[in-house]
């Protein structure tokens, strides 16, 4: 067989080779992702994601956002301008999710024995699927990084919200009132995760009052349309073909 | 060179599967937490802790012990570690083996961070429930701000039964009890299940067509707007509304079903109460103070003197947890760690009596293998070469008087 031939006799043979094809890069990307995305999301989120006293209405709510659209925007670029696969998001929240849940439940339950009521991850499902359905929609850019990148920041707190509630129910303990998340964060010992690293309901936003969680979520939104803009460009770029010559394509 | 090539691969692989296997085969108990490797000089200038006291050596799962005692913080606190102004008392154990149920500070609860004072002595216990059988070595612990933690002794506890059996029963202030080990988990599971599952159905929506390769050719053609049909643009629609709508539905039902949250509690705990110490009547200049690297040994030439009305005798040297005793005038009743006790560590030239008024100029060794077990010799490699400690004395009717010493070391090599 000359190199100007085809590999495949017939179109059935071609679809098969290309199916293949697809469910190969499909698998490789996905945890690709999953160990990049992981790590990132470990590094920048840290102890906001792993631990519920420190998902609070203030930080968690702002952080986690902001340094969780990277990857979804970076692969979104990629998978839309090469391929018109509106997943980009999706699949990253897919991988990050399975990779956190393994790391949570093998880690810190199955290896130090955190109880997974303490230590499982955010959840960021629903940012990434009005994401996706918002670049399929409007096919723009622009459209997505503003009205999605707001959304992703002002989903996240509701979002979670059915998971963490009843963990933010009051106790009397000892003369001390606390949530139930800071009585977990109490009855399970941290050796290297003392109470004054905790970075919750530290800041100026008072003049809210309790109802700090929506402005905390408004200014993540419009930090994630920056962040946004910046990694769709980051995903573009890794995207382009210009490093392979065209006599090797 | 080929040949070459093959025998290092081959010799990598062969090195490569020892390694592993060794790995799968020898699985040591990592029991410590590294205290030893802390530098000495953060543990001998920093927080003092006497007095302790672990009250059981065994614990039955569900069953509660304590550490108890006093910590001093030292005035000479040394100036590459921050101050204490944000601490916390914590317990070294690895993970949560026990469960924390409490901790008090001059009798306050204090589950947040503390302030404490340079120079002041503070009483603390730590009420812990036995969670993981096993034995494990207990510490108290404070973690300073900017300085680390700061382990103090640690003794062994063994836990029996089953965590199976653990249970941690709280009431809440809107009325129900609940196991905190297992309350909420499969909320946690069934809310990530089903977004976990809404995003796989929307990748398998787009996955079960052509992806990569006929996709990739049409967009090069020219012809990416024929990829996205009306009905893909329909189930977006769809999953967009249906996502916005499970969470509208999931907040209003969740709000309904605890209507009464509070925000996570922070903040840091000042005025923390400390103890009265006996007022000092006995006064302590370090002449000189030497280590003898091969003696394994601690001298000090000291002068002593004695402005109280009742004669005097030192009884212990107390650095870094490690008690250097003299059994003549001092015996440890407390089941204190063996590891961390020298019983008759410490010699004093003349150790009769100081009669009141008296000034006496002694020559003081303590002289124990922990000096090497314990690391503490390692001092002279630090940055600030001092040595620092608790001297206990004892007058005629048996109380004690703690004096605080902190001198420069020098080391001696032969």
């Amino acid at each position: 067989m000359s190199a100007s031939q085809s590999a495949v006799r017939s179109r059935a043979e071609a679809v098969k080779a290309s199916r293949t094809f697809d469910w190969l890069i499909l698998f490789t990307v996905f945890f690709v992702v999953l160990g990049g995305y992981h790590i990132h999301y470990m590094l920048t989120g840290g102890d906001w994601d792993f631990w519920t006293d420190w998902k609070d209405r203030r930080l968690w709510v702002t952080v986690a956002p902001i340094v969780s659209i990277t990857f979804p925007a970076a692969v979104q670029a990629c998978l839309w301008y090469r391929y018109r696969l509106p997943f980009g998001a999706v699949v990253c929240v897919l991988g990050l999710l399975l990779g956190e849940w393994v790391n949570r439940y093998l880690n810190f339950w199955g290896w130090t024995y955190f109880p997974v009521n303490f230590c499982f991850p955010s959840n960021l499902m629903p940012g990434a699927i009005v994401l996706d359905a918002i670049l399929m929609l409007t096919g723009s850019v622009t459209v997505t990084a503003v009205v999605g990148g707001l959304a992703w920041g002002l989903l996240f707190y509701p979002g979670n919200w059915p998971i963490i509630a009843p963990l933010h129910v009051p106790v009397e303990y000892n003369g001390m009132m606390m949530t139930l998340a800071d009585l977990q964060g109490y009855h399970y010992v941290r050796t290297g995760t003392p109470e004054y690293i905790r970075m919750v309901e530290k800041g100026t936003l008072r003049t809210f009052g309790k109802d700090v969680a929506p402005v905390s979520a408004f200014f993540s939104g419009f930090v994630s349309i920056i962040i946004y803009f910046l990694w769709h460009f980051f995903g573009k770029w890794f995207a382009q073909t210009t490093f392979i010559s065209s006599e090797s394509l | 060179m080929k040949i070459l090539k093959d025998k290092v691969a081959k010799l990598s692989f062969v090195a490569l599967l020892i390694t592993v296997t060794a790995a799968m085969f020898y699985v040591p108990t990592a029991s410590a937490h590294g205290e030893k490797s802390q530098a000495a000089f953060m543990r001998m200038r920093t927080i003092h802790w006497f007095d302790l006291n672990w009250s059981k050596e065994e614990v039955p799962v569900n069953d509660t012990m304590t550490i108890s005692g006093k910590f001093y913080v030292f005035q000479g606190w040394p100036e590459t570690v921050d101050k204490p102004e944000v601490s916390f008392l914590n317990v070294g154990i690895p993970g949560p083996v026990f469960i924390r149920v409490g901790s008090w500070v001059g009798g306050q609860l204090v589950p947040r961070s503390i302030s404490l004072e340079l120079g002041e002595t503070y009483e603390f216990k730590v009420l812990l429930k036995a969670r993981r059988p096993g034995d494990w070595h207990v510490h108290a612990m404070m973690n300073v701000q900017g300085g680390g933690p700061i382990i103090g002794p640690g003794k062994w506890v063994t836990i029996t039964g089953s965590m199976a059996s653990f249970v941690n029963p709280i009431t809440t202030l809107t009325g129900e009890t609940l196991d905190l080990e297992t309350y909420n988990l499969g909320n946690t599971y069934f809310w990530h299940g089903l977004w976990y599952s809404i995003g796989l159905l929307w990748l398998v929506y787009w996955a079960r067509k052509p992806m990569f390769v006929p996709r990739s050719i049409a967009v090069e053609a020219g012809k990416a707007d024929s990829l996205i049909s009306a009905t893909d643009k329909k189930v977006a629609m769809g999953f967009a509304a249906g996502t916005i709508a499970i969470i509208a539905f999931s907040m209003a039902s969740t709000n309904e079903k605890f209507p009464i949250t509070t925000p996570l509690q922070a903040g840091l705990l000042r005025g923390m109460k400390t103890i009265e110490m006996p007022a000092k009547t006995v006064s302590v200049k370090i002449e000189d103070a030497t280590y003898r690297v091969p003696g394994r040994a601690m001298q000090m030439t000291m002068t002593i003197t004695n402005n109280g009305d009742s004669g005097v005798r030192l009884g212990e040297f107390n650095t870094a947890g490690v008690r250097f005793l003299d059994p003549e005038v001092s015996v440890d009743e407390s089941g204190y760690p063996d590891d961390l006790l020298a019983e008759e560590g410490l010699t004093v030239s003349d150790n009769s009596p100081i009669a009141p008024g008296q000034s006496r100029t002694v020559q003081v060794t303590a002289s124990d293998a922990a000096w090497e077990v314990y690391r503490l010799a390692d001092l002279i490699y630090d940055p600030d070469s001092r040595f620092a400690g608790l001297l206990f004395f004892y007058d005629e009717a048996g109380n004690r008087q703690m004096v605080t010493v902190d001198a420069p070391l020098i080391p001696s090599f032969i």
